[in-house]
């Protein structure tokens, strides 16, 4: 992989994992009413980030799979799942249970694998 | 619509719209030729029709998984999420003409293995609770 598709690669995953991260805050904002719970989401600072996270990766994803393989890029952007469920652990305090880390586990394999990274 | 018919079309309806959403940005990224940090690189992006295709596969993919989510148990829906990384690559080797080394697949198979296993572990209802805020 070149040093410009790897430099996309990880913009795209830390822009996807600081996008889910702000969704996340914006949408554990608890209210009375459905609709009030939506506005308050809505005029929250969280949501853009997220929403402008979301345009810079539509734009970071076509760039990538303009110099790499759809099916080498889609194994590889796997890596996603496991960049999320750690930055939940870390600021949301998830809990990575056996199951989780094995799968995590298994998913950068397989990316290391696809990749050529091993 | 009985529960199975209702999973199977739910399912159905977002791997298509995934693999729809890749593919779209697939062809769409192509035409544009290699990605140059100019204007006129995201102008021939934006104007060739596929790259609606990946805002429809986005589009339908955000219906398909909050109306599945009204029934389907999250984990599962989780994983299937996920497994448009098999109809993508048959796609990309069928169609697209790519191909995968041995090495690549066996690295799809321990991240399809991988999100079987994240689909498998259980949902914990602590996690909800103590992410609310009041």
């Amino acid at each position: 992989m070149s040093k410009l598709a790897l430099l996309i690669w990880a913009l795209n995953i830390t822009v996807d994992t600081v996008g889910h991260m702000a969704f996340k805050y914006a949408a554990i904002v608890d209210h009375k009413t459905e609709l009030g719970r939506w506005k308050s989401m809505l005029s929250s600072f969280p949501i853009w980030i997220g929403m402008a996270c979301f345009v810079c990766e539509f734009v970071l994803w076509l760039a990538f799979l303009s110099i790499m393989p759809l099916s080498l890029g889609i194994l590889i952007g796997s890596i996603n799942m496991v960049t999320i469920m750690f930055a939940g652990r870390i600021l949301f305090k998830e809990r990575l249970d056996r199951m989780r880390v094995l799968g995590m586990t298994l998913i950068c394999v397989g990316v290391a694998l696809a990749g050529g990274f091993s | 619509m009985k529960r199975r018919d209702f999973y199977m079309a739910g399912f159905g309806a977002l791997m298509f719209f995934d693999t729809l959403t890749q593919v779209s940005f697939k062809l769409s990224s192509s035409h544009a030729g290699v990605f140059l940090p100019e204007f006129s690189w995201l102008l021939k992006v934006f104007l060739n029709p596929w790259v609606w295709g990946a805002v429809i596969g986005y589009l339908g993919s955000f219906v398909a998984w909050m109306t599945l989510l009204k029934r389907a148990p999250v984990g599962p829906a989780f994983a299937v999420s996920h497994l448009d990384v098999v109809t993508v690559l048959i796609i990309s080797v069928a169609y697209l003409g790519e191909k995968l080394s041995a090495l690549q697949v066996v690295g799809a198979l321990c991240i399809m293995l991988g999100i079987v296993f994240l689909s498998l572990s259980k949902e914990n209802k602590n996690d909800e609770q103590d992410n609310r805020q009041s």
